[in-house]
């Protein structure tokens, strides 16, 4: 324990410095983030979980999951796809595309929630389509879904791009004297490279859909125990000034995301020691 | 002898020609149908009934105050972020000491937490039925349901970005620069200014962008803390919201056009950056 707290340095601003850190990160996240935590202990497990065990709550939170955990692996696989020919294909427009990937973090979720439903709903362009082959899309989980798709698009791509453009193609040769066919090479040499950045981006992807609010509830419908997700039932709460109830079902949701973070820090760890990079 | 018959070969480090292209026309399609449809359609709702409805629709007072509060807010709340992005990647960079890696996962909280979850956490903290909000609001400070929540928010939603692209590419700097000219006789903020400055403003300017587009188009946390009220509280995207429900299609499309517009831009100046000055910003955002 000899380490000191904080080495000397010569380096002029250090209490300027954490001083500005320190009490911003408190004032703005921490504080916010204790009174949930105060707000929660205060009211006992006991009304938490009378707040949270109902089935509309339960219904909302296994909706929320389920569909944001569909939408994940669908942009994992997407997201690995579109980074492959983003990096390893020429055609024309390939710089646009690549820009264009972020548009949904750049895109406010509002924006991109009206803009969903109007092409999605039954009266829209693809929602028409929808209906003539016998189905709906806006105001159905499937609605949802394509929302959360649209907002977690980018992650993927984003954590998977680098790591192809740092992959040594001598690997891909070698795999190839010894005799591997192309699909052999990939399923045992490149996806195996990929596998730690996908996660991660599947893991920020799963995030972000869990707590997606903006872009979703105008294509959702919002019906209690079918299309109604976690983060609007927060809302209706705290409409109904039932405080107890939006800290259970915030808490709850707090509690999965801590969960996921745990594991994308545990994957980063977990590929640095095996592979030595992301 | 020498007669080696003349035949093409694909090289071993690529997929089949045929394989190829149905895979550029399968993502690029899903991309079209996912990525470029939305975005086209808010333009395409905006502009049905012609650009003078369009523009009629931005001129009423309700969307006027709405992009007034917005630019507000992010005047606001994105200085303030930058000046936290500064302060922690200087502290956190030139300085050793314990617990560093746990304070970069507590800066990067806010990105794991629903925004409605980050808007719930603040009326819970400053609403008017806490003992702090209630004394705030008898002093005739009201935090929740005014601009200092949203701004709150905004930050809240915010927070990580500046110091993220800073923090990279300041490790990667190191601090003899700085130290050198500590030793030439400069004075702190000298050395700040015109030695870190210049190595940094280029991410620094990235991650302002970020920040800005994010606050300007916060919906989820602000929804929760602003109490949307018309022309006092109603940000953009809450107004958006309102007049979507109202089903003013053409007004709330061209609003939303108005941010689809700085998305745009956004993404644009971020791609400049990313070509212009690839090797001032952190290495995952080079090309």
């Amino acid at each position: 324990m000899g380490r000191p707290l904080i080495h000397r340095s010569p380096i002029p601003g250090l209490g300027v410095s954490a001083g500005i850190t320190l009490t911003m990160l408190s004032l703005v996240v921490l504080l916010p983030i204790g009174a949930l935590l105060l707000k929660g202990a205060s009211a006992g497990l006991d009304v938490l979980w009378h707040e949270v065990n109902t089935r509309r709550v339960w219904g909302a939170l296994f909706l929320s999951f389920r569909l944001s955990f569909y939408a994940a692996l669908f942009n994992l696989v997407f997201g690995v796809a579109l980074a492959w020919i983003l990096v390893r294909y020429r055609f024309p427009g390939r710089r646009l595309i690549d820009a264009a990937v972020d548009l949904p973090f750049a895109l406010p979720t509002a924006v991109a929630g009206i803009a969903l439903t109007a092409l999605y709903a039954p009266n829209g362009a693809f929602g028409a389509l929808a209906k003539d082959l016998g189905f709906k899309i806006a105001y159905t989980p499937l609605g949802i879904f394509i929302a959360l798709v649209f907002v977690g698009l980018p992650f993927v791509t984003r954590t998977v791009q680098p790591v192809i453009e740092e992959i040594d193609r001598e690997v891909e040769e070698a795999s190839a004297t010894l005799g591997a066919s192309r699909a052999h090479t990939i399923c045992r040499v490149i996806l195996p490279m990929l596998a730690p950045a996908a996660l991660t981006g599947f893991a920020l992807s799963l995030a972000r859909a869990v707590g997606e609010y903006g872009s979703v509830i105008f294509i959702a419908g919002n019906l209690p125990m079918k299309t109604e997700i976690a983060p609007l039932l927060i809302v209706i709460k705290l409409e109904e000034f039932n405080y107890d109830g939006a800290t259970a079902i915030g808490l709850a949701m707090l509690v999965i995301s801590f969960a996921l973070l745990f594991v994308i820090n545990a994957v980063q760890v977990w590929s640095r020691r095996r592979i030595g990079y992301v | 002898m020498s007669d080696i018959p003349l035949r093409s070969y694909r090289p071993v480090t690529t997929e089949a020609p045929l394989f190829r292209t149905a895979l550029i026309v399968v993502v690029l399609g899903i991309l079209a149908v996912l990525l470029f449809a939305p975005l086209i359609t808010v333009f395409y709702e905006a502009l049905r009934k012609g650009a003078l409805e369009a523009l009629t629709s931005l001129a009423n007072p309700e969307a006027l105050s709405a992009i007034k509060l917005t630019l507000l807010v992010a005047a606001l709340a994105v200085p303030l972020n930058a000046v936290f992005g500064i302060a922690a990647a200087w502290f956190i960079t030139k300085y050793d000491f314990r617990g560093k890696a746990f304070l970069i996962t507590l800066i990067d909280l806010p990105f794991s937490v629903s925004p409605v979850v980050a808007g719930l956490c603040i009326v819970l903290t400053f609403g008017a039925n806490t003992a702090f909000g209630g004394w705030l609001v008898g002093m005739g400070y009201p935090i929740v349901f005014a601009l200092p929540g949203i701004v709150l928010a905004s930050l809240f939603v915010t927070f990580p970005f500046v110091a993220r692209e800073l923090i990279p590419v300041m490790i990667e700097q190191g601090r003899a620069e700085e130290e050198a000219a500590l030793t030439l006789g400069a004075s702190g903020w000298r050395v700040f200014l015109t030695v870190t400055l210049p190595n940094i403003r280029w991410a620094l300017l990235y991650g302002v962008l970020l920040a800005n587009a994010r606050a300007m188009g916060e919906f989820g946390a602000v929804a929760v803390v602003s109490g949307k009220i018309r022309g006092v509280t109603a940000t953009m995207p809450i107004t958006i919201e309102m007049m979507y429900n109202e089903y003013l299609s053409v007004a709330a499309f061209s609003l939303a056009g108005v941010l689809a517009l700085l998305a745009l831009v956004t993404l644009a100046l971020k791609t400049a950056l990313e070509i212009a000055h690839a090797d001032a910003l952190a290495a995952n955002h080079r090309h």
